[in-house]
This record gives structure tokens, sequence and C-alpha cells, in this order.
């Protein structure tokens, strides 16, 4: 665990410049808190990862009424326990000296179950502003909120926010300077916690005998920032991160024994286990305040709801539900498919036009051309008409779905089914958003709970076929066997996921864990966040993922220069021309697919072309097929095996390769020999 | 403990029953009596508002035995239906038949 030097109480970061803010952004998932930080640091952000977590750090900057505001957007919590990395990342960030000011978004409409991070959040006595957001749709209802009410109950600022439309965003940011201004050395006046979050009298005077034992005996506790009382109420709560710290200790003992008397006084007082009293304890105090700054003034607005209420019911009902499901996930595929290759297409012929007159200027030997004009632009090109086009419509529709709230209806539907394969329903979400692309689908895979339903997660998600694998699967057995045959080849895909999911359900240590997930109402996607939040993404596909494909384009091209492509195919001419019944070329081809899956087709169009032959006269309606399945099977792509190493381990992400390319070679073979067989008979 | 409970369903007496929430009929406020579960889910459970004496309604189903969806505090949770079964709330006599 991170120990750093005591914090006192709030002191600013002597090492920062003297007017750097640095501000974190806590709240409830879907509460707009991405939002509020994309309306706030714009295009300057980065996307990393927690040091030594698997949890993405998004972190953002800008420069506001003559300060520098550092942004650290959290992951989104329900609670500061250790359900979760993402609330143990979230902690200990925010009681790291880093931290000058949280501001906590809250969901106006959902007031009752945000403010329970809320309260968690003031233990940590780190200042705070409320921001209340979604307050346009609370006005819509008709509804009012007391912030003078919520100000006095709290004792912080509290400040209405509409996230979508930037309002209010910047006056948070106002008052952050406020506070910091009114306390130049650090000497914040919090609130006496024991006044707001007050628990009933037994729990808190067991709080107060904690935090005076921890005090007198146990201060080596304090080297880890938490403030004492949050310290205390921890130890009540069982926290495994707490128990683990005090456990490092020779004195343990001696906390322990208070502590689990303390707690087996309290349990058979109230005759419940303790984190019952303490979580009931926070939700009575919340519905106190609830009830006082809320007013309803009329229900208007119920035709509204009415509307996504239907939605609601008919893409969870037990029917329409799957059909509509079915159509999504064909909607994703068409959609990617349909604006990606109208725009490649373009693309391709316009280079291959300037190809053409560069070739006449400078010569199609020169090797200065072959390098930087095949190699280096043509990757470049490649990487544009080939994926870019592809991921760009492709984010647009996963924000759109994941904008209106459709997702999580499609894990409702389906967490039955995904219980065979060994995990729970959010496994669906990952492996739709596969269909687009297997990258930022296996990234996805941070939302599972443990690290078993992670890593069946990502086996089953990095099998899903990608818009890159549809591109080959099309452009083959589509274009020269109609569609029959690849709705062959997927139902073989999907079983070979089925068998997996079951293998791994079967093999790996465990047991399933249940669903336990929100499920927030639908609302109209704004194109605003729609839009900014495509273009994030995807210009963190084009600095990250291009430089490495033009790389890959010029060693490629050394490659063929230095032409050791024939020892390449021999070498691997047992296993494709024997095995799988493959042209000997295809082998040097399948391992360029690893870069890019779709790069074994188009090489393999290339390749017959220079040989003066149509794709239809150089392979067979057999070879087609089970060239198809290889690739859709044999390995996961270049990115996705980082993004999986990244995940879980580098020995995970090549174990997963090793699966995939076996059994992309078993099932290839399989259905060479009995295709073969059937043709020869036929 | 309060498993026994559950083939008294039938029985027609003005009384509240306790029962698990996988039984319990749609659309009625129940009342959590216990959450039954491991010590993380249960724990979650209490965080998001699933804790003895919080007020809860059973809104859908899944299909084909699949989770539940509840709503909890004004929000919609879904629960596996593993684990809804292992929680215990206090019904209404009218919510045996639905």
């Amino acid at each position: 665990m991170s120990c750093h030097t005591p914090r006192n109480n709030y002191k600013k970061n002597e090492y920062d410049s003297k007017d750097t803010i640095n501000i974190a952004l806590a709240g409830n998932p879907n509460v707009g808190k991405s939002v509020i930080f994309n309306q706030l640091t714009g295009l300057s952000q980065t996307i990393g990862n927690w040091p030594g977590k698997t949890v993405e750090k998004l972190e953002g900057h800008l420069d506001f009424l003559g300060y520098h505001f550092n942004i650290v957007d959290l992951p989104g919590i329900y609670s500061l326990s250790t359900y979760s990395l993402e609330e143990i990342v979230s902690r200990q960030y925010i009681v790291s000296k880093e931290v000058d000011l949280i501001i906590n978004v809250i969901d106006a409409t959902n007031l009752e179950r945000n403010l329970f991070l809320t309260f968690q959040l003031l233990e940590l006595k780190v200042p705070m502003i409320l921001a209340i957001n979604q307050m346009d749709i609370l006005r819509k209802r008709n509804i009012e909120l007391d912030f003078e009410g919520l100000e006095k109950a709290f004792k912080i600022p509290v400040l209405p926010v509409v996230a979508v439309h930037g309002i209010g965003v910047h006056e948070l940011l106002e008052h952050a300077i406020d506070i910091i201004e009114t306390n130049p050395n650090g000497e914040y006046d919090f609130p006496d916690l024991t006044s707001i979050s007050s628990f009933g009298k037994e729990i808190e005077s067991k709080i107060q005998k904690l935090i005076i034992e921890i005090e007198n005996n146990h201060s080596y506790l304090l080297e880890c920032n938490y403030p004492v009382r949050f310290l205390a109420i921890k130890m009540l709560e069982k926290d495994e991160e707490i128990i683990k710290l005090v456990k490092k200790n020779e004195k343990a003992q001696t906390l322990f024994e208070i502590r689990n008397e303390f707690a087996s006084d309290l349990e058979e007082y109230h005759g419940e286990d303790i984190n019952s009293i303490i979580s009931s304890e926070i939700y009575n105090n919340i519905t106190q305040i609830v009830e006082k700054v809320i007013k309803v003034k009329s229900k208007k607005e119920m035709m509204r709801r009415n509307f996504a209420d239907r939605i609601d019911h008919l893409t969870t009902h037990s029917f329409w539900g799957y059909f509509i499901l079915i159509l999504v996930i064909f909607g994703i595929y068409a959609f990617t498919f349909t604006i990606g290759d109208f725009f490649g297409t373009i693309i391709d012929d316009a280079f291959s036009l300037w190809t053409v007159s560069i070739y006449s200027i400078y010569g199609e030997e020169n090797i200065l051309v072959k390098l930087f004009w095949d190699g280096g632009l043509g990757g470049l090109i490649g990487g544009v008409a080939g994926v870019l086009v592809y991921v760009i419509p492709f984010f647009l529709t996963i924000e759109i779905l994941q904008d209106s709230g459709y997702l999580p209806r499609a894990a409702f539907l389906m967490d039955r089914i995904m219980h065979i394969l060994g995990v729970h329903g959010k496994t669906v979400i990952t492996m739709i958003l596969g269909f687009g692309c297997n990258v930022p689908a296996c990234a996805g895979c941070r939302i599972m709970e443990t690290v078993r339903e992670k890593k069946i997660s990502i086996a089953l998600t990095s099998l899903v076929p990608c818009a890159a694998v549809m591109t080959v699967v099309l452009g083959l057995v589509g274009r020269y066997l109609g569609l029959g045959w690849v709705l062959v080849l997927f139902l073989i895909n999907f079983l070979v996921i089925f068998i997996v999911g079951r293998i791994l359900n079967k093999t790996l240590p465990g047991t399933c864990t249940e669903l336990i997930m929100e499920m927030h109402e639908y609302r109209k996607p704004n194109y605003k966040v729609i839009l900014k939040q495509t273009w994030l993404r995807s210009k963190e596909f084009i600095f990250k993922a291009m430089p490495i494909i033009i790389i890959f384009g010029i060693s490629l091209e050394i490659i063929f220069i230095l032409n050791v492509l024939e020892p390449i195919n021999l070498v691997l001419s047992p296993i494709t021309v024997f095995w799988l019944g493959l042209p000997m070329i295809t082998g040097v081809f399948l391992i360029y697919g690893i870069i890019r899956k779709e790069l074994t087709l188009v090489l393999l169009v290339l390749f017959a072309e220079n040989i003066g032959l149509t794709l239809g006269s150089l392979l067979t309606p057999v070879q087609m097929i089970t060239f198809s399945l290889v690739t859709m099977l044999y390995i996961p792509c270049f990115a996705t095996i980082i993004v999986i190493a990244k995940q879980t381990s580098w020995k995970y992400a090549i174990q997963i390769a090793l699966l995939e390319i076996s059994l992309a070679l078993l099932v290839g073979g399989v259905i060479n020999l009995s295709l073969s067989f059937l043709a020869s008979v036929l | 403990m309060k498993t026994d409970h559950r083939n008294e369903g039938s029985k027609a007496e003005p009384v509240s029953l306790i029962k698990c929430l996988t039984e319990c009929g749609r659309g009625e406020d129940v009342e959590v009596v216990s959450v039954n579960a491991g010590f993380n889910a249960r724990r979650r459970l209490y965080n998001l508002g699933i804790y003895p004496g919080s007020v809860i309604q059973k809104r859908k189903d899944a299909p084909f035995r699949g989770p539940l969806q509840v709503i909890v505090k004004g929000t919609n949770i879904v629960l596996g239906r593993g684990l809804a079964s292992k929680i215990f709330v206090k019904c209404e006599d009218s919510c045996t038949f639905n």
C-alpha cells in the first residue's frame, strides 16, 4: 500500500508553483463527471494508468483567472470502500497531498444515492465543492432544490450545473479559487463532521474511543494520510486495506480486539451487522437532508418519462429486447462498415493515383521511394483508409449507445446466458464493443469486478469478430460465396467463443460473481458531447496507434526489400499448405495480419493483382472459407495483445494468443479437411 | 433461517411475509429484512441502499430466470438472480399472487 508522509491538515503542495490548483473530480458513474471534465479541459487531456494499477487515469489542464488547473477525473464510484480497485485508487489519491480540492459531481435527479459518496468524501478532510448536475432535467420535472439548505447541511459550497451545455462549469473553478485564496496557508476550516454525518450515539462514542486508541497507540496508521476518523470508521467496517495496514504492525492484536469488541457490541445492540448499521445511518442522515431541500411543484414531466419508460420496456422485453439487441449489433457493423468502406475506397484510390505519378517521377525501384512512400506514407494511408475510417464511425456509434444508456439493457438481457460462460452480463457490453474494435473493447474489460471475470471477459471479447475481420470475411467469402457462408462462419466463431468460455469457466479457480449494476433511465443523446467524445477517442487512437502503424509499414517494406518472404513461407508451409490447404504465400500474409487483421485480405488482393489473377481464380471456395476462418480466430491483433497485457499481464496475453492460434489451427484444419472431403465426394 | 417462510405464501393471512426478493411481486414496496450474501457483495448492496430496513421495489424480471430490476432510492439497480435470492424482504400478503 502506498504510504506517504503524514498529512496533518490541508496544506498546499510546496513543490507546485504557487498558482497551480490540483482538483479531483469525484462522483458516481454516469453523473456527467466526464462531461464536466471535457468542458473544462477541452482537448488538453492525457489518458494514462494509475501507477501499478489497471485503472485508467484521466488528467487534464487549463489556465483560468490566473491559475493553472490540474484536473484529474477519478473513476466513477458509489462508495469509498474496497469493493473495486477504482474505489481504492480514488481514496488513496484524494488523501495524497496531490489534491487541493475535490469537486463532487452529483446527479440532481438521484440525490439520495449520490450523497452517500459525498458523506464518505467529507470524511477524507479535503476541501470540497458539490456540483449538482442535470439541473435542467430537475427543473423540467418541476422539482426545486434548496441550495442554501444544502450548503447549510454540508457546510461546503453547493453549485448548480448543466454540464452538457457548459452552464455553471467554470463557476466551480471560481469557487475553487475562492477557497484556496481565503485559506492561503492551507488552514482550511473543515466542518465538524460529528454534526453532519452524525451516527447514532452508541456508534459515535465507539468511533471516538477508536480515534483515541489509534492516536495514542497506533500512530503508525496515520502515516497513510487517511484522517483518523476515517480510519476509525473503516476499522469498524472491517475495511480490507486498513486491516492490512494494521496487521503489518506488531501492536495490531490489541486494536483488533478493541475493534471486535466494539463491533459485536454494536451488532448486538442493533441486531444487524456493522456495515449495515453504518450504511443505514448514513442513508438516514441523507433522507433527512433530502426531505428538507427538495420541493416537488407538480408532475408535469410525466409525458416524456413515459416515453423513456416505453423504450426501456421494449428494450428489456423477453422477445423484442433480443430482437433489438441483434439489430443493434448489426447496426454497429453496417454503419461502421458502410461509412468506413466509402471513405476508405476514396482515400485508397486517391493514393494509388498519386503513387503512379510519384513512380513516374522518381522511379519505382528507388529505395527511398520504397521506404518512405510505399512504407511510411503507405502505412499511414493504410492506417487511415484501412483502420481510422472504420474506427471513427465505430466510436461514434458506441458513444451514442453509451450516452443514451442502452448498453446496461443488453447486460440485463444477457446476464443469464453469460453465466453459462462464467461471467455476468456486463461482459456483453465489452463484447458488443468488440464487434467494432477489439482494442477499446478489451480495455473496457476493466469494468469487471474480479480478476477471474476480467480474464474470461478479455478472452471472449478478443474472439469477437471486429470490423477489420468483417472486411476480410465480407470481402472474401461474402463477395465470392454469398452471405449464407458468412453466417456459417459467424456461427462457428460464436461456437468457439462459447466453448472457450465454458473451458475457462471450468479451469479458472473461483466462481462466477453476481451482477450488481445500475441501470440509468434513457436520455436523449447530446450530439455535442458525443462528437467531442468521439473526437477525443479518435485523437487518442491517431496519436498512439498511427505512429506504430507507420513504423510497421516501413519495417514491412524493409522485409520486402531484403526478400525474406520465401524462407518464412517455407517454414510456415507445413501449417498453411498441408494442414490448412492454403497457397504458400498466405503464410506471410497471416503474419502481417497480426498488425492489422484486414492486411491479410489487402495483401492477398495485391498479390493476386501482381500475378494477374483475381481472388476468385487464386483461391478455391474451400480455401476462401478456411482463410477467413483462420483470420477470424487466429490471434488478437497486435494492439489488442498490448491492451490485454496492460489489463492483465503479459503472461496472460501470450496465453490468449497461443490459445487462439491453436484454436484457429484446429478449427481451420478440421473445416479444411471436412470441406475438401465433401467437395471431392460431391 | 428465514427460508422456512417460503411456502407460507399460499396461506391467506393478512400478515406480512418474509420471503426472498425473487419470489415477491412486482411493483410492490417491500422492506429489506436481511441480506445473506458474502461480505463484499453485502457491503456493496448496503452502500447502494439495500440494507435491512430500507424500502425497495421489484420492477422487472429478465427473461429465462435472469436478473432482476429493483428500484432503490429512486434508481434502477440490476441484481443477478442468485444474489437476489439471498435478499429477504417483508411483503404484504397481496403480493404473493400477481
